[in-house]
């Protein structure tokens, strides 16, 4: 009897619980409302992370010089692209600072490539100011660039 | 308790059913009330699983006899946490368990998804949904109700298999079970992006890291699988290819290419059609583990049971779900075009590419061989078995292709390379390989496939660990902070790269201790108490193990608790290089209920070898208490589970959500605003 009840109160609770929206009325959201800011965002971060990628691959030796350079203008056109939709969903500034941290990370990759501070022959990253690498003694291109 | 589990699981299948249809329908109509309704559902049928379960766990732990499946799996003298594991012990109880941990998986998708990835989840979870809908009704119709009851209540149950009595099965079922069950989550994703024609790179995104979640639970229930195997079987070994292990194997190898395959399309918006193929086969390959499990459909240590009816009612559903599929993809495939072509042979997603290659054909040809005696029963209504040579003459090339791959893919960059950079870059590994040669060779190593081996692991390690002091190096350049601090934000800035190349090195280890089997030594020696063997290992390490004695705990009494375990333990003292180091304790026991033998093994593990000894018969009609004993060496074992473990770590890492995302939910719990759509769910 006991069992019996157990389970018309299981049975009537879980009804309860299920129908209540469609009697009420409530309804869970359908769209996320920050739908076409967020593709962009999106695609941005997507883009920005490959050109931290491309910076870190030139910086530890994966790539040389001429690749670095097609690949980096490839890459920048897309972020480029992909910059026009910065804001268009009303700033998250979550997303924003996440993306800033990524693009200031870039730079300064970039710059330490730019200041010659990696060895064009042995692609040591060498300390600031230095003028001959401190691995294979290989003169700087202090501000030539990396190769 | 037990009836009110059953009657849980008979409310389930209605609710279940509702939840599916207002779902689909909510997502159709556009009500937010149907998909309200349908979400709840997912939480109610969780619930109501839970007491299921639980009904079950009572009925093992009440010694309910009259229940079917309790007295075929268990019997008074059974251990508690045995009759708790008794839930997944057998068929029934197993498909209930599964159930169980699909809905649980089910409910935090969409608890997690409630304020975000909206446009998916009606379509979620309608799709997930259907699935626990089609499983309830297999639980309720199809003979395998774990409620099933008998006419009459026997004074004892059968008892568990012996083979199962072992910690690991607790632990290693589950395991796999949550990685079979969770990819359920991603594959309901892929039919939502498919249903709803959002088919760029978000529902990847999204499910990135539930892939992640499967593919670890996965390799760690492989792994904890292997392992059981080896101490419990009691031959030696950890692998043999039995079909329940390819079983597990197969969704583990589709969801490794998906892993790589889904950065092409996240990073070059390619391989759409690809990904979505391999999500779908990945999950019904899931299914075809589970049910294959316990169907009896292919023999197997695993079958416990015969039940062939649910064999061919899971393969009907599975056709039906990949006609369905299939269906979907063809529908979509307009949009589903690459964005991007492959600009040169030499670059990462070539490289990746090829490994997906690789890891499907090693899918096929492990499917074949399990499929293998199913095809000639039916061609030739004779069942030809295809044992371990025919797979290790098969994935022992390929493995070894996709060792190499896994060095050669992380140092490539993406789109093209150039041969100056390839050799720049490629130069001291392969140093390091043609070194680790030279020494071999000269050491006397001349096994062909150990060789290739740790030539290869020695090239891939060099790259791992070059990769982390390169990228380490040049954090701490550019940022100028100290190595440990550059290593740290390195790792913390992008985990799922760096956790990736951890799990690389694990995978390493791992080969290296599969390839040490080459240089197995093995004694087998019949002794009386005092008797001593000896064994040397291929590390030179001499072994003295000398036969003490042997115990008996053969029961004297009827009802004796140990009445279904009768055990014979043999000491024996061990000297390595003539110093005493341990000692083992192997033992033979036999289950008199079932008429059945096994074997508990003796190991002693060191960094570099197991020593492992099997008692394999017991003379006990001359009462001389004569064992003989099999004695093996077995190099570089231990190697596999410590790449195990470092697999697991890699995997956490890569899975481990990023500080600045945590300090953003913070920030948004805060200010009170929804969470960002799109972020990983």
């Amino acid at each position: 009897m006991t069992v019996i009840l157990g389970g018309i109160l299981l049975a009537a609770g879980v009804m309860l619980v299920v129908l209540e929206p469609v009697f009420s009325g409530r309804g869970a959201p359908l769209y996320d409302g920050v739908d076409d800011f967020d593709k962009g965002a999106a695609r941005r971060r997507v883009a920005l992370t490959a050109l931290r990628d491309l910076e870190y691959d030139r910086a530890t030796g994966k790539l040389d010089g001429t690749d670095y350079e097609l690949l980096k203008t490839e890459l920048s056109r897309e972020a480029l692209q992909h910059l026009g939709t910065r804001g268009a969903g009303g700033g998250d500034p979550v997303v924003e600072r996440a993306s800033r941290e990524l693009e200031e990370e870039i730079e300064q990759i970039r710059r330490a490539l730019r200041e010659g501070l990696q060895c064009g022959e042995c692609e040591h990253l060498n300390v600031s100011g230095a003028r001959y690498c401190g691995r294979c003694g290989e003169a700087l291109a202090v501000h030539g660039g990396a190769s | 308790m037990t009836v009110l589990g059953e009657i849980a699981l008979w409310i389930a299948l209605p609710v279940a059913l509702w939840g599916a249809i207002v779902s689909f329908a909510g997502g159709r109509t556009g009500r937010g009330d149907l998909v309200l309704s349908g979400e709840r559902t997912v939480h109610v049928l969780t619930f109501l699983l839970v007491v299921a379960s639980l009904g079950i766990i009572a009925a093992f732990l009440g010694n309910r006899y009259d229940y079917y499946y309790v007295a075929n799996y268990s019997n008074r003298e059974l251990d508690t946490y045995f009759k708790v594991a008794g839930l997944w012990a057998g068929q029934r109880g197993s498909l209930l368990f599964w159930t169980l941990l699909l809905s649980v998986f089910a409910s935090i998708a969409v608890f997690r998804n409630r304020r975000r990835n909206r446009e998916f989840m009606p379509y979620v979870s309608g799709t997930l949904l259907g699935l626990l809908s089609f499983l309830v009704m297999v639980l309720l119709f199809a003979e395998v109700n774990p409620f099933e009851r008998m006419g009459f209540t026997p004074a004892n149950g059968r008892g568990l298999n012996p083979q199962l009595q072992n910690y690991w099965m607790t632990i290693h079922p589950p395991t796999l079970y949550l990685g079979f069950t969770s990819f359920a989550v991603p594959f309901a994703f892929a039919v939502s992006a498919l249903l709803t024609g959002r088919l760029d790179s978000r529902w990847i995104a999204v499910t990135r890291r539930w892939i992640l979640l499967s593919w670890f639970f996965l390799t760690i229930g492989i792994i904890f699988g292997m392992r059981w195997a080896y101490e419990e079987l009691g031959w030696g070994g950890y692998w043999f290819w039995d079909p329940v292990e390819n079983a597990s194997l197969l969704p583990w190898l589709t969801a490794t290419a998906f892993l790589h395959s889904i950065q092409i399309q996240e990073n070059r918006g390619m391989l759409k059609v690809w990904n979505m193929g391999l999500v779908v086969t990945t999950f019904l390959l899931t299914l075809f583990a589970t049910f294959l499990t316990r169907s009896g459909l292919i023999e197997s240590v695993h079958s416990f049971a015969q039940n062939l009816r649910i064999a061919y009612i899971f393969l009907g559903f599975m056709g039906g779900l990949a006609a369905f599929s299939i269906l979907l993809i063809v529908h979509r495939l307009p949009s589903l075009r690459s964005e991007n072509q492959i600009q040169s042979f030499v670059s990462r997603e070539s490289a990746f590419l090829f490994n997906n290659l690789l890891l499907l054909g090693v899918t096929f040809a492990v499917a074949w061989g399990t499929l293998f005696p199913l095809i000639t029963e039916g061609l030739f209504n004779q069942k030809i078995n295809v044992g371990p040579p025919f797979y290790n003459r098969v994935n022992i090339p390929i493995g070894l292709l996709l060792l190499t791959l896994m060095g050669i893919g992380p140092v490539i960059a993406w789109r093209r390379a150039s041969p100056r950079n390839l050799r720049r870059n490629f130069t001291l590994p392969l140093s390091a390989a043609a070194l680790t040669l030279a020494v071999l060779l000269v050491t006397g190593v001349r096994h062909g496939v150990a060789l290739a081996t740790f030539a290869i692991a020695a090239f891939v390690m060099t790259i791992v660990v070059t990769e982390f002091w390169k990228g380490t190096r040049a954090r701490a350049r550019i940022a100028g902070e100290g190595v440990m601090r550059a290593f740290a934000s390195l790792v913390k800035r992008n985990r799922r790269r760096w956790g990736g190349y951890v799990v690389h090195a694990g995978v390493v280890v791992v080969f290296t201790g599969l390839a040490g089997a080459a240089f197995d030594t093995a004694v087998v020696q019949e002794l009386a108490p005092g008797e001593a063997v000896t064994i040397r290992s291929a590390f030179g390490n001499e072994y003295r193990l000398v036969y003490e004695s042997l115990s008996h705990s053969r029961p004297r009494v009827a009802d004796d608790a140990r009445e279904n375990d009768w055990r014979w333990t043999a000491l024996m003292t061990v000297y390595r290089n003539g110093e005493r180091v341990d000692i083992v304790r192997p033992e033979r026991r036999f289950y008199p209920v079932m008429d059945q033998a096994s074997t508990e093994v003796g190991i002693i593990s060191a960094l570099l070898e197991d020593l492992y000894v099997i008692p394999r018969d017991v003379d006990l009609d001359s009462g001389a208490d004569r064992v003989v004993f099999e004695v093996k060496t077995l190099p570089l074992v231990p190697w596999i589970w410590s790449g195990g473990l470092l697999v697991a770590i890699g995997a956490v890492v890569g899975l481990w959500p990023p500080a600045p995302k945590r300090a953003r939910v913070a920030h948004r719990r805060r200010a009170g605003s929804p969470l960002p759509a799109g972020a990983p769910g």
